[in-house]
């Protein structure tokens, strides 16, 4: 992977929008030092390449569930990448990667109650063909959580076109 | 946390069109979901003033020129795990730390620049942490998903 070039600017940027992605194209160029334009053809540019996302982020138990669990999943090392992909298309997992390690796929999910994580780990994971073996713990307490820097799947995303 | 903070129906079409596109303007959340700018308005900030809700930029591990990126599971011995998971914390590698039930007492989410960080990262950093009796990496090779859109929030006050 090539690293991305970014320079001084496009940084300030980051940290601007990382705060508040609200704030007016304007706001932002009077803050910085740059014109209008130059805010919108650089946010754009970051987003086209994948570097920056515009979301909502909310807390624990407001629009979802409010646990967090981390399902290690041993699975047949030839048909990984489908059964991972299978796996990434049920809805309550909301983070998934092939691993190195002591298995090769690891999800995340946001579960209610008990039964629903094992409907979803016993039930759902466990019958796809190709998966082996299947090991869940719960994360109990959260003692760091950085949701600002991501890997962002999706590159571009709705484009920023305020005027 | 035990606070009354409830939402409605209105609230929760607000946030999901916000996950979308969250420099999306009052007015064309608005047009889209049959509702005043001001009402948009309002709602958000509402949520935003109690912390329930953040619209942000997320920006990719590489856009930092974080290349690497790895789970550990860690087996905390004679130490609080609650303890060794809070100094682990402290590095800036470490993007995520749980204490979780299981095998392992700590799971955590790291970012490397690099491989050739690993030896000094996992053998001269996190090793001098007390409590350790042992580490299991996974490496990530591939990221399907990644959607930590939920997540514990910070005050403003702290930003």
């Amino acid at each position: 992977m090539s690293a991305p070039q970014l320079d001084d600017l496009d940084r300030q940027l980051i940290e601007v929008l990382a705060r508040d992605a609200r704030v007016s194209n304007r706001k932002i160029a009077g803050d910085l030092g740059v014109t209008e334009g130059t805010v919108r053809g650089r946010i754009k540019r970051l987003q086209q390449e994948g570097l920056i996302a515009f979301t909502a982020i909310t807390s624990f138990g407001l629009t979802s569930s409010a646990k967090m669990a981390f399902i290690g999943i041993q699975a047949d090392v030839e048909s990984v990448r489908e059964v991972a992909a299978q796996i990434a298309e049920i809805p309550p997992i909301n983070a998934l990667m092939i691993t190195m390690g002591r298995f090769n796929i690891l999800a995340f999910c946001l579960f209610d109650t008990l039964e629903t994580l094992i409907e979803l780990t016993s039930d759902k994971i466990l019958a796809i063909p190709g998966v082996h073996h299947v090991e869940t713990s719960i994360a109990v307490k959260t003692m760091k959580y950085n949701a600002r820097v991501v890997r962002i799947t999706e590159k571009g995303g709705p484009v920023d076109d305020e005027e | 946390m035990g606070d009354n903070f409830s939402v409605d129906d209105i609230d929760l079409a607000i946030v999901e069109q916000l996950r979308i596109n969250g420099r999306a303007t009052n007015q064309q959340i608005a047009n889209n979901l049959g509702l005043t700018a001001a009402t948009v308005s309002t709602r958000i900030r509402r949520m935003e003033d109690a912390d329930k809700l953040r619209v942000v930029a997320v920006s990719d591990f590489s856009a930092h020129g974080y290349n690497v990126l790895m789970e550990l599971a860690i087996e905390v011995d004679g130490r609080p795990a609650s303890e060794v998971a809070a100094e682990l914390a402290e590095f800036p590698e470490v993007f995520a730390a749980h204490l979780v039930t299981g095998r392992y007492d700590i799971d955590m989410l790291v970012v490397l620049r690099d491989f050739s960080d690993l030896p000094d990262l996992l053998l001269d950093k996190f090793s001098k942490v007390r409590g350790i009796r042992s580490m299991m990496p996974a490496i990530a090779v591939d990221v399907l998903k990644y959607q930590f859109d939920v997540a514990p929030l910070e005050a403003r006050s702290q930003q």
